[in-house]
């Protein structure tokens, strides 16, 4: 598939641009154990008050940060570089050269950037998540694995969707770069199981920003709280939002060429 | 002297002038800013609810009252970040104010002390909506509000103090990100802005009052909920004067011998 | 006649940079954290001389000469590594707020004023940093904006100004506590002509009404040749020339130009000089300063010319050929 060709080609290229910077390495490390830290903190802090938190046991909650970081790893590393390049080029008009590329202009512009230190995020997350799921003593069948990653595809889709159309907006509204910042502090709403959240809170991380689907359904495949309607559910949902972004991405592209100057 | 209070006003002015046209993109910043204390609000709410009401002597309603106050004194404490320097004195920003025969320290809190008036006003509608959605409730008294308002800007001067001592470690070496994330975990844990202090571990509590952080940021709060007695309110604000002072003299100790490494490097 | 002492003294003045190297590779960037490898750059090297109240000398020298370096050590920013400088007897890295009030120092591309509100605005603060009284102000301010015509300007936004303009308000700003010293760094940089004339005029302008002694830099030389009578020369450091802008050309240059009308151009003149130019009844010929007399009287003798002009060859010319010249062959 020409697709995976695309994204391949630059990752490497991406990778082997960093690999060269490796003190960044180190800072990455340093950052992420801090950021862990803080998050292992609140989380004594939480437990040495109560012993579960709306139904969640401590390592239960583990396995949410686990994944949170993971999947923050995965945005971090993919998604968002790839999102702030296309709003800088729509901004400064530079899009140009990405569009008379000869492959599909979408792919172009989701897989282009590659942050390649990161993936120490993705590495501490699934770590995490393991250490949760030893503590959780529970066995894990191959139904659930499965559902578990393929809750965590969904959720990095959808995620990926939602950026996407977010975007897109850039064509029409030039400046987006708060965007990003409210993103990420929308995100952060994603540590914590999403059904502690009042209604319509957990309906706006549900459905207007779809950081339940990244964190808390993956959690809940992995803790046996997945219902296989909530399953089907992101599936549906992960199509219709898949295919809204590509449909929104053409139109803002006809947008934007049409305007060109 | 009257000049220097000239200066103030004037600069101060200015400021809100210029913030106020960027009033939108303030407005972005501040409502991205409600994000974090809604998160930490509804997660201790829960934990208050399963305890049977309350946690530490503070009733979700005063978690409410909490984080609302929280995101007020957030934007006082928002200052010039130590990341900036970098920025400050590579762009030519601080030789231009060094040609001035005002200290670049008075520039910089006088703009951000106008700006700061801008911010409260911004903050007032965004706190009536957070109220009407969380019904905090507030034990306070008059005199308690009155403190508040002192301690507030007390916060915003410790913490400007203490930014800029660690942005005058850019002078020696840029490679300083590892320094200021440590010091801003720190104080994350340590100021009140993850968790009020009182849900803290005892030895944290005690630890946490010989630090700065909590004299800039939690102190204000608890002052304006009602969780002091004067006396211990005057010792607060004490504190800060004695964190302003000590940030006031490590500056005046230091400055000199880093314009001395500014010159050597160049710019 | 007052004897007035001078109001810049620089004696033996010295700066040397300490450039950091970087290197690549995990360990050399650990090591670097605080000890860092440092290349030292020599930006000044040991330079004397003075200037009297009221004078007007133009800095001449290539990027990297020096220039901009000498500037900032003479208005405090930064801190000489030898030698002495004094400015209206007051040591300028000390960094005193009397010194400050009387001298005044213009970047070429940095700016001083806010970006987003009325330059007008903007010189209410600095009245407010400086300290200057009210009916003061407000004189200076309208004989500022009649000098440099900024009446439609002042009250815009700086950031909707053209370059030009924002020069013209910056160098406004500047001198709104009428400092007796102004130290100009490259002011017309990026200008178009006619703005380059009009500010050099201005600051012409300026020194003869209030008498203020400036010390511009740059590298374009007709900034120089407009304002100043007196000229230091810069390169790698050092002075190269310091006197009368009349006697630069004599000093550097080893050639004069004769340019001579014939009826016929195209007959081979390279016995007499180098022939730079060829026009229809026009030749350019380059001959080395020494011999201009004889190579004219011959050329006047046998060949049927209609005119003949000796000059010097352009300024721009000498300076480019001193400039090109490395450390080592520095005077």
């Amino acid at each position: 598939m020409n697709f995976l060709r695309v994204a391949w080609a630059y990752f490497r290229i991406g990778a082997l641009n960093e690999l060269q910077y490796r003190v960044n390495f180190f800072v990455q490390l340093f950052e992420s154990f801090l950021a862990l830290a803080t998050g292992l903190v609140g989380l004594a802090l939480v437990f040495s008050h109560t012993q579960s938190l709306g139904g969640w046991s401590r390592p239960e909650l583990l396995a949410v940060m686990g994944i949170h970081i993971l999947m923050g790893g995965l945005i971090k590393t993919t998604i968002q570089p790839n999102m702030e390049r296309l709003m800088g080029d729509v901004q400064q008009g530079t899009l140009d050269y990405t569009l008379t590329k000869p492959s599909d202009s979408q792919v172009l512009v989701s897989v282009r950037e590659v942050r390649i230190w990161q993936t120490v995020d993705i590495l501490m997350g699934l770590i995490i998540m393991v250490v949760a799921v030893i503590q959780i003593q529970a066995r894990i069948g191959i139904g659930q694995a499965l559902a578990f990653a393929a809750a965590l595809v969904m959720g990095g889709l959808m995620i990926y969707s939602f950026w996407l159309i977010l975007t897109t907006g850039a064509f029409w509204v030039v400046r987006m770069d708060q965007i990003v910042e409210l993103f990420q502090g929308v995100y952060q709403a994603g540590r914590w199981p999403v059904g502690i959240y009042p209604g319509w809170l957990r309906s706006g991380l549900t459905f207007l920003v779809p950081v339940a689907f990244a964190v808390t359904v993956p959690a809940e495949a992995l803790t046996g709280r997945l219902t296989p309607q909530t399953l089907l559910g992101a599936a549906a949902l992960t199509t219709a939002l898949l295919l809204a972004s590509r449909w929104v991405w053409f139109t803002g592209l006809r947008n934007y060429t049409g305007a060109s100057a | 002297m009257r000049a220097m209070l000239d200066f103030y006003l004037t600069q101060m002015k200015m400021a809100l002038v210029q913030q106020f046209q960027y009033r939108v993109a303030n407005y972005f910043y501040m409502i991205g800013m409600i994000a974090e204390p809604v998160i930490y609000l509804v997660v201790w709410s829960t934990v208050a609810n399963a305890q049977g009401g309350s946690v530490a002597g503070y009733t979700p309603g005063e978690f409410a009252a909490y984080y609302i106050v929280w995101t007020l004194v957030r934007n006082m404490n928002i200052v010039l970040t130590p990341y900036a320097w970098e920025n400050y004195i590579q762009r030519g920003w601080l030789s231009m104010e060094l040609l001035r025969p005002v200290h670049p320290l008075h520039a910089q809190i006088a703009y951000f002390a106008g700006w700061k008036f801008v911010a409260i006003v911004m903050w007032l509608p965004i706190a009536a909506i957070l109220a009407a959605v969380f019904q905090p409730e507030i034990n306070t008294s008059p005199w308690a509000v009155a403190a508040f308002v002192v301690a507030l800007w007390g916060g915003f001067f410790v913490r400007f103090m203490m930014l800029w001592l660690l942005g005058m470690i850019t002078f020696w070496t840029t490679r300083v990100s590892a320094i200021f994330e440590l010091y801003f975990t720190m104080e994350l844990l340590f100021s009140g802005r993850l968790v009020p202090l009182a849900l803290l571990p005892p030895w944290a509590q005690q630890l946490a009052a010989y630090m700065p952080f909590k004299w800039a940021f939690g102190f204000p709060i608890e002052l304006l909920l009602g969780k002091y007695t004067q006396a211990q309110a005057l010792y607060g604000l004490g504190a800060q004067v004695f964190w302003i002072a000590l940030g006031a003299i490590l500056v005046r100790l230091f400055w000199r011998t880093a314009l001395r490494r500014f010159s050597a490097v160049g710019a | 006649m007052r004897a007035s002492s001078p109001v810049i003294s620089i004696a033996q003045l010295q700066k040397t940079f300490y450039v950091p190297e970087r290197e690549a590779g995990l360990r050399a960037a650990t090591r670097n954290l605080f000890r860092r490898q440092n290349r030292e750059v020599k930006a000044v090297d040991d330079i004397t001389f003075e200037v009297a109240p009221g004078e007007m000398v133009g800095f001449l020298g290539p990027n990297g000469a020096g220039k901009t370096t000498t500037l900032k050590m003479l208005s405090g920013l930064l801190y000489p590594t030898g030698g002495e400088i004094s400015v209206l007897s007051y040591i300028p890295s000390r960094r005193q707020r009397d010194f400050l009030r009387q001298i005044t120092l213009v970047m070429g591309q940095r700016n001083q004023l806010a970006w987003d509100i009325p330059a007008l605005d903007s010189f209410e603060l600095n009245r407010a940093v400086y300290q200057i009284p009210r009916p003061d102000f407000d004189q200076t301010v309208a004989e500022l904006i009649e000098l440099l015509d900024l009446e439609a300007i002042v009250r815009k936004p700086v950031r909707n100004l053209s370059l030009g303009e924002r020069m013209k308000v910056e160098i406004a700003g500047s001198l709104l506590h009428r400092p007796q010293v102004l130290f100009l760094d490259e002011p017309t940089i990026g200008l178009d002509v006619t703005m380059q004339r009009r500010i050099r005029n201005f600051i012409a302008e300026y020194n003869h009404r209030h008498g203020a002694t400036v010390l511009l830099t740059s590298h374009y030389m007709a900034d120089v040749v407009a304002l100043c009578r007196r000229v230091i020369v810069i390169h790698h450091g050092k002075i190269l020339y310091d006197g009368e802008l009349s006697g630069l050309v004599d000093k550097f240059s080893a050639l004069k130009t004769i340019v001579l009308t014939v009826p016929d151009s195209s007959i081979d003149l390279s016995m007499f000089g180098e022939v730079t130019s060829r026009e229809p009844s026009r030749v350019t010929l380059r001959v080395p300063r020494a011999d201009t007399s004889r190579v004219t009287a011959q050329v006047l003798a046998s060949l049927p010319v209609s005119d003949l002009t000796v000059e010097d060859p352009p300024i721009e010319e000498v300076i480019e050929h001193v400039f090109a010249q490395g450390p080592e062959q520095a005077a």
